[in-house]
């Protein structure tokens, strides 16, 4: 029922009217969100912004090359110590530094696909973790990036305006991320995204067909390291304060498991797996205020386990969440939804 | 000299632990062909459980060890039948999320039950105590650390070589459907693989425990092990020993001789450029992917 | 008809009233209630400082249980941020913008301070005893925060004063982590080495990540230091001085104020721990111990800890709670607020508590002593708070033995 009859139908932006409809109905949305929502939903949305903008990164390198990366974070890393030193010692403007910071993070990206046309599966896994924990090691010890002790991120201004609130940035976030989201669309219906895809699917037989390896490997990596460091340069901003801990494993980790979580190879797919899981990252930790489940999880620690330790329930619920949807959808939320769709179509059959 | 062969001395004692690590992630790897992210975790549990076996419930150390092995083994065994063998179509990069996934249950019931504090694991041996030669040191445990990364191995190879189970694994892991064909049951056979891994894991974990006891204790030794199974190959269990060792004194020398600081990356360093020349590690036999 | 009206008019009445009366109050100040904020870690490899958070929740609850100040409870909100600055944000802002918060209270970590610093500076919210040594929260000084924590350059001086006049130690080496904890013990540790006429024999940089200490204790021998400072965390200082018992290094071993948990310190190190010097910040009183006595933490010889110790602790901790440093810390770093929230008077608002704040001189909580100063941008000794620090050698029983009373240890700028 989803099939593509031509090569028209295929790379245009809206496949009906419906999908129009909802992506219209999605923009008033994001417009009107800041004047409804208080201001921490508004610093909680633009968090899932910047996981949106990295996993839509990822997804071109995981979900459509079929490479894989646990050092995410590096990259995201280089943005943001890129974006902010770009302003401060080269008084560059801000979007800008920001762009420059994500080429930049580009050319890591570039360098790190090297060795990667070499290596697959656990191999790549281990090879790109060390160069994301490299990376914040390097950091720590150059002078002008703040050493160990952090940079603060200065003003954000653009022309006229000066970005201060979380709404601002609200305003600055969300447009980004659509960009980049529609960039990364394209990316995948041209002759980019189907070498990239036929990489994935069968490497010889790409290869075969013409597809020069070297340049579609090294592009895929380049093109998701942009993506992570656009990411890196909005976070600096958002969080106002950066040091090299930020950027630590378990945030390539986590930066892996919103792709696929979120179902690799599509693209609402990551954007729902980096807004679910970086909203439960965010709002776990309320676990415990929530009426009768926070006072039963209390007392069963008291009787079983330890008050003291109980916050921990966070990454029992967090770990089952994962295992939950992963067990029983491989290809993540976008499965449970195509699955969804599927039957509402076929219904009542 | 007698600075660099206690250099190398010492990388062969963190090596150790390394190596027994690199060898569960390798037997799972081979079973289930996953890099194993809740290995670290699935020796950290029975850690923990003979902890309390020892403390709380005053059990000697001759029996509480043996139980929490038996522990690891079960444990192992129902992690892989209870949750991995009911991944629908699993893909690999699903199942790392779901190891990933366990070791955050894991890691979450053992800091929820244990709280953050350092504990204090009564252990026979002491782990500062040394044994001089000549000049050079190793403590008593981590003599007993690599005395128990080679028994282990030795124990594996031959449990591989000579044993029904074992060469039923082997046979499952090279060709599953094959094995099948030949009556083996290969599910039971996965099975069992990631109990034998659980073991090997908590030997690792147990000798770790005395110097330090804390939830995130086997975070650090997990990526190292997986590390030096990489460098070995992550289908060849010496490759695995083999890896973790040469990462171990990489590092040490590399802190010693060059800088402090970047001793617990250069390690990564160190596989990308073996990766480079090998792209399958160093001993295993690199496999051609057929269109 | 009329009644209707009548009744709408009472309703729109009282609302505006009550909306006036919620608008003249400070926001997270009601009748009965004051409202305070905490985040720490409860979660994450950084979770054992949670113990802070919990030790001033054990504090605020006893202060309740005697009546609250000025007929108000105190309502703490702590919160769990893993230590990821990312949750800490978060966390502040739901708690500042849904419940409303007065003030907040300690804190731990310096990332995580830091990333709402300006969040909270900028509402003019007032935010006291950061709990990290660190020069950010008093250089330049911000009015509304106000730190009592002794600065890390100063454990690392009187650590080093005691080395080198005290016990005649020569040969002084310092490993310390590879952030700003470590950083400004590096830093301190050379200004106290100078001073006595000294150079550290070694400087050596530890990562959080490290475990096998092996090659330190190479650097460290080699080096042929008698004394080591050790600016790094809690397991790496057990496994370094275990490590070096195994290789046969014997120095005098020294740590920090974080680390100084006495009867912790020695469990884990089997005993180990024994004879290592180190700085303290209050928790007991040198000068009721009497220098060269010792003191048990178990059963508190100052008045203030031992009331903590049976009013807070033993009636408001968990069961598995341990009465250890980074418990009663906690009550510590909430010492100020509470004697400004005294001083602020029944009508409180954040001007008068700033104002309230800024006349504590010489304020003697379980720690050395507070002061603060009318706010001056340009002099972080207004923020400072606490200043002095004592040291101690820790007994084979996991007793402190005073070596050295109430140190000053002035504010310097560190570049």
């Amino acid at each position: 029922m989803d099939m593509k009859r031509d090569y028209y139908e295929d790379i245009q932006l809206f496949s009906s009217g419906v999908v129009i409809f909802w992506f219209v109905a999605m923009m008033v949305f994001l417009a009107v969100v800041p004047f409804i929502f208080k201001n921490y939903y508004i610093y909680v949305i633009n968090f899932m912004a910047i996981n949106v903008i990295v996993v839509l990164g990822l997804n071109l390198l995981v979900g459509y090359t079929g490479l894989i990366s646990l050092g995410h974070a590096g990259f995201f890393a280089i943005g943001a110590y890129g974006t902010v030193v770009l302003i401060t010692q080269a008084h560059l403007p801000f979007l800008l530094a920001l762009l420059v910071a994500g080429l930049i993070a580009a050319i890591f990206g570039f360098l790190l696909g090297l060795p990667a046309l070499r290596l697959e599966g656990p191999y790549l896994a281990i090879a790109t973790l060390g160069f994301g924990v490299t990376v914040t090691q390097v950091i720590g010890k150059i002078k002008i990036l703040g050493e160990r002790q952090g940079l603060h991120a200065p003003d954000l201004i653009i022309g006229p305006w000066h970005f201060d609130t979380d709404k601002d940035f609200y305003f600055l976030l969300i447009p980004i991320a659509i960009i980049l989201a529609f960039a990364a669309r394209n990316i995948t219906k041209t002759k980019v995204g189907r070498a990239f895809i036929s990489i994935r699917d069968a490497e010889i037989a790409a290869e075969t067909m013409g597809v020069n390896l070297t340049f579609y490997k090294t592009l895929a990596f380049a093109l998701s390291a942009f993506y992570a460091g656009i990411g890196g340069g909005l976070y600096a901003f958002v969080l106002r304060f950066i040091e090299p801990e930020l950027f630590s494993l378990s945030l390539s980790i986590m930066f892996l498991t919103m792709a696929v979580v979120g179902g690799l190879g599509s693209m609402m797919g990551p954007i729902a797996g980096a807004c679910l899981l970086s909203w439960l990252d965010l709002q776990l930790r309320n676990i415990l205020d929530i009426p009768y489940l926070g006072e039963w999880l209390r007392s069963l620690s008291q009787s079983y386990f330890s008050l003291t330790g109980v916050s921990n329930i966070q990454y029992i619920v967090f770990g089952g969440i994962l295992l939950f949807i992963m067990l029983f959808e491989p290809l993540g939320i976008f499965g449970i939804w195509i699955r969804t769709k599927k039957y509402w179509k076929t219904w009542p059959f | 000299m007698i600075d660099f062969l206690q250099m190398v001395l010492n990388g062969i004692a963190a090596g150790s632990s390394y190596a027994l690590v690199g060898l569960g992630m390798v037997l799972i790897y081979k079973a289930s062909e996953v890099p194993n992210f809740v290995q670290g975790e699935m020796a950290l549990l029975p850690v923990f459980v003979a902890f309390m076996l020892l403390e709380s419930y005053g059990v000697p150390p001759y029996m509480a060890f043996p139980i929490t092995l038996i522990f690891a083994f079960f444990l192992g065994c129902f992690l892989e039948f209870a949750i991995l063998r009911r991944a629908k179509d699993p893909n690999i990069l699903g199942l790392i999320i779901i190891t990933i996934g366990m070791e955050m249950i894991l890691l979450g019931l053992v800091s929820w039950k244990f709280g953050a504090d350092q504990r204090v694991m009564p252990f026979p041996i002491s782990e500062y105590d040394s044994i001089a030669i000549g000049n050079l040191f190793i403590s008593s445990l981590n003599m007993l650390t690599l005395v128990a990364a080679l028994f282990i191995m030795l124990v594996l190879f031959l449990f591989f070589r000579y044993s029904k189970i074992g060469v039923a694994m082997k046979a499952s892991q090279q060709n599953e459907t094959a094995a099948r064909l030949m009556g083996i049951k290969t599910k039971q056979v996965r099975m069992l693989t990631w109990g034998i891994s659980a073991m090997v894991g908590t030997v690792a974990g147990l000798l770790l425990a005395p110097v330090i006891m804390e939830p995130f204790m086997m975070w650090n030794p997990m990526m190292k092990g997986f590390a030096g199974a990489v460098v070995g190959g992550m289908t060849s269990l010496p490759g695995a020993v083999i890896g973790a060792y040469i990462i171990g004194v990489i590092e040490n020398l590399f802190g010693g001789y060059v800088s402090i600081e970047f001793k617990s990356v250069v390690a990564f360093a160190v596989i990308v450029l073996v990766l480079c020349v090998r792209p399958s590690g160093l001993f295993a036999r690199h496999y051609v992917k057929k269109v | 008809m009329k009644k209707k009206s009548l009744s709408i008019a009472a309703i729109m009445f009282l609302l505006v009233f009550g909306l006036a009366l919620n608008g003249s109050a400070e926001q997270g100040v009601t009748d009965t209630e004051i409202h305070i904020g905490q985040w720490s870690p409860q979660t994450g490899p950084a979770a054992p400082w949670g113990a802070v958070a919990r030790g001033t929740d054990a504090y605020f609850k006893m202060i309740n249980a005697e009546g609250g100040i000025h007929g108000r409870k105190i309502i703490h909100h702590y919160f769990d941020d893993g230590y990821n600055p990312a949750k800490t944000v978060a966390g502040v802002k739901q708690l500042q913008e849904d419940v409303g918060m007065f003030g907040w209270v300690s804190g731990v970590g310096t990332a995580c301070g830091l990333a709402v610093k300006d969040y909270l500076m900028g509402r003019k919210i007032p935010w006291v005893g950061p709990s990290s040594g660190s020069s950010h929260w008093v250089d330049p000084p911000q009015k509304y925060l106000f730190n009592d924590y002794p600065l890390y350059s100063g454990d690392a001086q009187i650590l080093v004063k005691v080395a080198a006049e005290k016990l005649g130690l020569k040969r002084i080496a310092i490993t310390y982590q590879n952030d700003d904890y470590g950083k400004l013990g590096l830093a301190g540790a050379r200004k106290q080495a100078a001073k006595e006429g000294l150079s550290l024999v070694a400087e050596i940089p530890m990562n959080v990540a490290d475990t096998d200490m092996a090659p330190f204790v190479m650097e460290l021998k080699k080096a042929n230091a008698d004394s080591v400072l050790m600016f790094i965390g809690v397991g790496q200082v057990a496994r370094l001085i275990g490590t070096g018992k195994a290789m046969k290094f014997d120095p005098r071993w020294m740590t920090t104020t974080t680390c100084a948990d006495a009867p912790l310190m020695i469990a884990i190190t089997k005993g180990l721990f024994a004879g290592t010097i180190v700085a303290n910040f209050g928790l007991f009183e040198p000068q009721v111990v009497g220098i060269g006595n010792t003191e048990d933490v178990n059963n508190p010889s100052h008045p203030v800890v031992k009331k903590y110790y049976e009013d807070a602790f033993k009636k408001f901790a968990a069961k598995e709670e341990r009465w250890g440093l980074t418990f009663v810390a906690g009550m510590a770093y909430a010492e100020p607020m509470l004697e400004g929230l005294k001083r602020a008077g029944r009508d409180l608002t954040r001007e008068k508590f700033v104002a309230a704040m800024e006349t504590i001189k010489d304020f003697k909580g379980s720690m050395g002593r507070v002061s603060y100063g009318s706010f001056d941008p340009n002099d972080p000794h207004c923020r400072v708070g606490q200043t002095e620090i004592f040291a101690s050698e820790v007994t084979a029983d996991g007793k402190y033995k005073v070596l050295m009373d109430w140190t000053e240890m002035p504010y310097v700028k560190i570049d």
